[in-house]
């Protein structure tokens, strides 16, 4: 079974991310910030990430910055599922390393596509 | 007169001080937050209770179809709550922002202007929102 780190501050948001991959078939590890996720990272191995950007303590563009530091995140896909849309925040992420932008609310169907694209 | 309107705020405020009007809609804003987080949990709460049920209830083909595209819709609009919490907390600090100002006239800038903060949320709907690969 292929496995997801879904990292975001909201409950309800993380809830919504679990049912939908959950339903889809993929092991979900969640994670409250980029903190977090950057510390479970490096405890198991996932096949894809899947973060919010406004986040405490770590926000998304900076633990995306922080896994393609790791070997063995040099290339995992990671995902931005924020509500930021600006050109700006987007280049910031595609600079960081990240593999897509995707902006809130999400649709499943949507979102499980782009997964099913980029995850290997 | 009724009861509940003798418990509404007034709403001529003259000569209130508007520093003091900005701390009270930051507050108002709390518990609007409050309402929200409150009514978005019992929300979800019934969500994951129907949504568990729902695959035993589509007999054909069809009508699972239609229970598939009905939860993944409610999922969509679900996302609200996150959404109004970023949106109110952005006009709270917009407002904490405008309080401080007003207390403190001379903290205009060499151009005679504010830096506001970033806007997080720019949605005006709960429509999916845009998918960009890199």
């Amino acid at each position: 079974m292929q496995s997801i780190l879904a990292v975001d501050d909201s409950a309800s948001m993380r809830q919504m991310v679990s049912f939908t991959l959950k339903g889809a078939g993929y092991e979900v590890i969640e994670a409250v910030d980029g903190q977090e996720a950057f510390e479970k990272a490096q405890t198991q191995s996932v096949d894809l990430v899947l973060t919010d950007q406004n986040m405490p303590r770590m926000d998304g563009v900076t633990l995306v910055k922080n896994l393609r530091g790791l070997p063995a995140y040099s290339s995992t896909p990671i995902l931005i599922l924020t509500t930021e849309s600006s050109d700006e925040m987007k280049s910031r992420g595609r600079a960081a390393g990240a593999t897509g932008w995707l902006v809130k609310p999400f649709d499943p169907s949507k979102l499980l596509e782009v997964i099913r694209k980029v995850i290997r | 007169m009724t009861s509940d309107s003798t418990e509404r705020a007034p709403h001529s405020r003259q000569g209130a001080d508007p520093a003091e009007e900005c701390k009270r809609i930051e507050s108002d804003l709390e518990r609007l937050k409050a309402l929200i987080g409150d009514a978005g949990d019992r929300l979800l709460l019934s969500f994951n209770q129907i949504a568990a049920l729902l695959p035993q209830l589509a007999a054909t083909d069809e009508e699972r179809v239609q229970v598939v595209e009905s939860v993944h819709a409610a999922v969509t609009a679900l996302q609200f709550q996150d959404m109004a919490i970023q949106l109110t907390e952005h006009a709270q600090r917009r407002l904490s922002f405008l309080e401080e100002q007003l207390r403190s006239q001379s903290a205009l800038g060499p151009d005679g202007t504010h830096s506001h903060p970033t806007h997080p949320v720019r949605q005006f709907g709960m429509a999916a929102g845009s998918i960009d690969l890199f």
